[in-house]
């Protein structure tokens, strides 16, 4: 597929790529499109940004396969190192996280941990688990986006790895108590992924927390 | 005018800072492991030991060699190694009780901002804290930093120091890998290893060891390991910055002296319209001066501990000390 022959609107600037808007057909669609990092030895850029565009088509179609919601993949220019997706309505969860009240936000935590459970049981790992990297649609329902930093695996440490770095971006981001919002994350959690895997994913995630520099145990 | 006393690992340090934030004096010595070892905790304290006196003496001296006596006398109580950390702490409480003048702990983390942002004039800025002690990215919210990412294992400090003692490279590692690295110029594939907001630097550590056992070529070790380690980290500050949306991007720590590092970051911050605040090299390292700078902003904030309370505290995460200090004026 060939991107550069798209006409498109700029829609967002993301740490790694360039998201813009695009029509096909009757689909919306945001193109993304992972840019040349300056700062980056240039055989090293490449590589890189050759490899998560490959690896995060393929895993974001895998969610879909797997019942997740995720966007649906239209097409991969390997060549600008590019990925069309349908592009979904809504809010930011980083943005309206903060205007809800407690039960609504608890609400919403629930069901994006069933979301990550889903994509947990399907061998998916997200790696890069943000409020930022979650779309609330009109009814509410959260999608998981952004999966450049994914991977397959069932190991225990890379799914803890994903609920570490959630709990940790809504303790840097959000004035929600976080011991109440992942607790709500983990009942929505067990409910996809069963009783056993979402306690040994807890346990590795408050593991993961403890390997920080200088946590002692007081 | 504050007096800080910086002991934590491999350097002694006092230093004075006067009541408009001006570092008037700022005297340290280093000790330096053979090359090829890396520091025993006992012999760095021993020498900390031994040059504690005339360290602390020549920077209360002026230039016409009257003394100066501190108001306030702040000292490292954390986080570090414990032999070393407890030296500077019986010089903190010495002079503390014999000119009766109050007592101030300081994170020596948090220190390493307060000098950079001193320094460098930022207010709220996303923090980059490179040393052998730390690898964090962190933004203040509230009272205190809050990591934002950091490493999961050994710090950019250490894989340099590591790596340059398994060359037999002379310390500080920094240095010795970053002068070797401009000689070379293949890049080697490495391991390159980031989950989320954070790195993770032992399996890349490993690798480039295996390498140079294996008669790799040293000069392009030392430059692919210093452009995989760097751009590991300048992709999770990269993600941090656009998560936070903080305008300024603040470097510090002893890593902070590399040059490449400071391109990568610099270039990142420009990358998002933030302005880039690298501590001064001078500055980078460990010394007094970030620990009566950090000292002096405490003390004004009413922190002060008795000298029955204080203690030492080897392992002190920086999301632990109050800061009420931040954003700066």
């Amino acid at each position: 597929m060939d991107t550069a022959s798209l006409t498109s609107t700029p829609l967002h600037r993301g740490a790694e790529a360039d998201l813009s808007l695009a029509t096909i057909g009757p689909w919306k669609v945001v193109v993304k499109r992972r840019v040349r990092k300056k700062y980056r030895n240039p055989i090293l850029d490449e590589r890189i940004r050759h490899d998560r565009t490959i690896s995060e088509a393929s895993v974001i179609h895998e969610a879909k396969t797997a019942g997740a919601r995720v966007p649906s993949i239209v097409g991969v220019d390997i060549e600008n190192n590019a990925i069309v997706m349908t592009h979904l309505a809504g809010t930011v969860a980083r943005e309206s996280l903060d205007d809800m009240g407690k039960s609504e936000a608890q609400k919403l935590l629930r069901s994006i941990g069933e979301q990550i459970g889903l994509l947990h049981t399907a061998g998916i790992v997200h790696g890069d688990l943000t409020t930022s990297n979650v779309i609330v649609s009109p009814f509410g329902a959260p999608f998981i986006v952004d999966f450049g930093m994914s991977r397959r695996s069932v190991e225990p440490e890379d799914r803890g790895v994903d609920l570490h770095l959630l709990k940790r971006s809504i303790i840097a981001s959000h004035r929600q108590n976080p011991a109440s919002m992942m607790n709500s994350m983990i009942r929505g959690y067990e409910k996809t992924t069963g009783k056993k895997v979402a306690s040994s994913t807890w346990r590795k995630a408050r593991e993961i927390a403890r390997r920080g520099r200088y946590f002692a145990i007081r | 005018m504050c007096l800080g006393i910086e002991s934590t690992a491999h350097t002694f340090g006092a230093s004075l800072v006067d009541d408009r934030d001006r570092i008037v004096t700022n005297v340290n010595s280093t000790y330096r492991p053979p090359v090829g070892v890396g520091i025993h905790p006992r012999k760095a304290s021993e020498h900390l030991a031994s040059v504690a006196d005339r360290i602390v003496k020549t920077a209360l001296s002026t230039k016409d060699s009257s003394s100066i006596a501190p108001d306030v006398i702040a000292y490292a109580a954390g986080p570090g190694l414990g032999p070393c950390l407890r030296i500077g702490a019986t010089v903190g409480r010495a002079l503390s009780s014999f000119l009766k003048r109050p007592l101030v702990p300081v994170h020596h983390g948090v220190a390493h901002l307060d000098i950079a942002m001193s320094i460098t004039k930022a207010h709220d800025p996303l923090a980059v804290l490179v040393s052998g002690g730390h690898t964090s990215i962190l933004v203040h919210v509230g009272k205190r930093w809050r990591v934002y990412g950091e490493t999961q294992d050994i710090t950019l400090g250490n894989l340099l120091d590591m790596f340059a003692r398994e060359a037999k490279l002379p310390s500080p590692g920094g240095l010795s890998v970053s002068r070797e690295a401009t000689k070379g110029e293949n890049l080697i594939k490495l391991p390159y290893t980031v989950k989320g907001n954070d790195v993770a630097y032992s399996g890349l550590l490993t690798a480039a060891a295996t390498s140079l056992r294996r008669q790799g070529n040293l000069a392009d070790l030392c430059f692919s390991l210093q452009e995989t380690a760097f751009s590991m980290l300048s992709e999770a500050v990269e993600r941090s910055l656009v998560q936070t949306r903080r305008s300024e991007v603040l470097l510090a720590g002893g890593v902070a002296a590399s040059p490449r590092l400071r391109e990568m970051i610099g270039s990142v911050a420009e990358d998002h319209g933030a302005s880039f605040h690298p501590v001064p090299i001078e500055y980078s390292g460990d010394c007094g001066a970030q620990i009566a700078c950090s000292g002096r902003l405490a003390y004004e904030s009413g922190i002060t501990v008795s000298t029955s309370d204080s203690f030492v505290t080897p392992r002190w995460r920086m999301d632990e000390v109050d800061v009420p200090w931040i954003p700066r004026a």
